[in-house]
C-alpha cells in the first residue's frame, strides 16, 4: 500500500470502523470523567453490582473508555484496544438489557447523567441498537485489525 | 529502476525501530495506574469518617445507626405500626409528585401513629445538577428536625420546589421554608446558625451512602417493612391498604 497510492477499500473499512468507536468512546468517557459520584450513581442504578463494586466500575470507566478511545483513533495495538472496546460494549449491551428486563426505568448514563428517570423517557431499544453497532466495529477490527493511517502501521509496519 | 525490490528487502531485514512489547507495556501500565488513580480518586471523595465517629452532632429523630433515617413522629407511633422508610432529594421531581399526591395521607397516617414513617433525604441529585441544593436543603430540614419540624419542613420545601428541575433553592427561600414550618423566635435563631453552619453535613453525607448501600438507587422509593412498594402507590387509598396489609 504506498502512502500516496490508492488505499484498499477494507482498510478504509477498518480506518472508519475504528473512528467511529474511538470517537463514541472518548466522547462517553470525557462527558463523565469530570462527575466521577455521578458515573459511580449511573452504575449503581442497575442494581447488578453490589455498592461497593458498583462505585470502582463508575470511577474507572470514564478513564477506561477515554484511553482505548485514544488507541483506536490514533490506530495504535487495534486488534486489542478494539477487543477491550468491543468487550465494553457487550458489557452495556448486557446492563441496558438487565435494567430493561427488570422493569427498571434508566437513563443509561452512557454519556453522563444516569439514574432513574420516568419509564416513558427510557430509550432501551435505540441504547442496545447503538451499542450492538459499536460493537460490530469492534468486531470487524479484532478480525481485521489493518487499517489505513494507523500508528500500527507507521511504527510497526 | 525497481523500488518495489528494496522495499521488500528493507522490510525483511529486522527493524531498528521501535520495539511493540515495550511501547504495549508502557501503554498497559499507563492505562492501569490511570484506572486505578481514578478509583482512589473517586473513593477519596466520600469515604470519610462517619458523623459518629467525627463527633458531628446527629438530628434530633435519627433511628437505625450511622446515616438513618429520621423517625418522624416519634411520640405517636402505635407500637404495632409497620415502619415506612421513604427515600427523597429535595430536587428531585418525582418526589416531588409524589408529595403532592400521597403527602398528606402520608403525615395523616404518621401523625395517627399507623406507620412510624422514617424520612431518608438524599442528595446525589447535586452532582447531577451540578448544584449543591440538595445537600443544602437536607441540612435545612435536619435541622429543622432539632426544632421538632421535620415534616412540616419537608412539606414546605417540596410545596416550594422549583418547576424547573436543577433551578435549585435559595438560602432566603430555605429561610422562607423555615417560616412556613412554624419554626419561630430564638428555634429560628438556632435553626440559622445549624443552616449556616451546615452542622448536619456530615449526617447528610452519611445518609447517602446508607441509602446506597441500602439498595436505593432512585428516588422515591418508599419501603413499607423493607419492601419496595415505590410501583404500587398511585393513589392514597393504595396507600391506606398497603398499611392495613401490613399492619399485624
Amino acid at each position: 500500500m504506498g502512502r500516496w497510492g490508492a488505499v484498499r477499500l477494507p482498510d478504509l473499512i477498518g480506518l472508519l470502523a475504528r473512528l467511529i468507536l474511538g470517537v463514541v468512546l472518548i466522547w462517553a468517557g470525557a462527558a463523565k470523567v469530570t462527575h466521577p459520584a455521578v458515573s459511580a450513581q449511573a452504575v449503581r442504578a442497575y442494581q447488578l453490582l453490589n455498592y461497593d463494586v458498583a462505585g470502582y466500575v463508575g470511577y474507572a470507566l470514564p478513564v477506561l473508555e477515554i484511553l482505548v478511545g485514544l488507541l483506536l483513533v490514533t490506530g495504535l495495538f487495534t486488534r486489542v484496544s478494539a477487543a477491550v472496546g468491543g468487550l465494553l460494549m457487550l458489557a452495556f449491551v448486557f446492563g441496558i438489557s438487565w435494567a430493561w428486563a427488570h422493569g427498571y426505568a434508566l437513563d443509561c448514563g452512557c454519556f453522563g447523567g444516569g439514574g432513574t428517570i420516568a419509564a416513558s423517557q427510557t430509550h432501551y431499544p435505540w441504547e442496545i441498537l447503538r451499542d450492538a453497532g459499536l460493537a460490530a466495529c469492534a468486531a470487524w477490527l479484532v478480525v481485521r485489525p489493518r487499517t489505513a493511517y494507523s500508528l500500527d502501521h507507521r511504527l510497526f509496519g | 529502476m525497481r523500488p518495489d525490490a528494496s522495499k521488500k528487502i528493507a522490510k525483511a531485514t529486522p527493524k531498528s525501530g521501535p520495539n511493540p512489547v515495550i511501547i504495549g507495556a508502557i501503554i498497559a501500565a499507563v492505562v492501569v495506574v490511570a484506572v486505578v488513580v481514578a478509583i482512589v480518586i473517586g473513593n477519596g471523595g466520600k469515604s470519610g469518617s462517619s458523623s459518629a465517629a467525627s463527633g458531628n452532632p446527629v438530628p434530633v429523630g435519627v433511628v437505625g445507626g450511622t446515616g438513618g433515617g429520621i423517625l418522624a413522629s416519634p411520640t405517636t407511633a402505635k407500637p404495632n405500626a409497620p415502619t415506612m422508610d421513604l427515600y427523597e432529594d429535595f430536587q428531585c421531581p418525582l418526589c416531588g409528585e409524589l408529595e403532592k399526591a400521597l403527602g398528606p395521607q402520608v403525615r395523616a397516617l404518621s401523625d395517627a401513629g399507623q406507620i412510624k414513617l422514617v424520612v431518608h433525604m438524599m442528595s446525589f441529585l447535586d452532582s447531577n445538577l451540578g448544584n449543591d441544593s440538595s445537600t443544602r436543603a437536607a441540612n435545612a430540614a435536619a435541622c429543622a428536625a432539632d426544632a421538632g419540624k421535620f415534616l412540616q419542613y419537608h412539606a414546605a420545601v417540596f410545596a416550594g420546589q422549583p418547576a424547573k428541575e436543577g433551578a435549585g433553592y435559595t438560602d432566603a427561600q430555605l429561610t422562607q421554608f423555615a417560616q412556613t414550618a412554624g419554626i419561630t423566635g430564638p428555634a429560628l435563631t438556632t435553626w440559622q446558625k445549624c443552616t449556616t453552619t451546615a452542622q448536619h453535613a456530615q449526617y447528610v453525607t452519611d445518609v447517602e451512602t446508607a441509602a446506597g448501600k441500602a439498595g436505593v438507587t432512585g428516588t422515591p422509593t418508599v419501603k413499607l417493612n423493607g419492601t419496595d412498594i415505590s410501583k404500587t402507590l398511585t393513589t392514597p387509598a393504595a396507600l391506606v391498604a398497603a398499611v392495613k396489609g401490613a399492619t399485624p
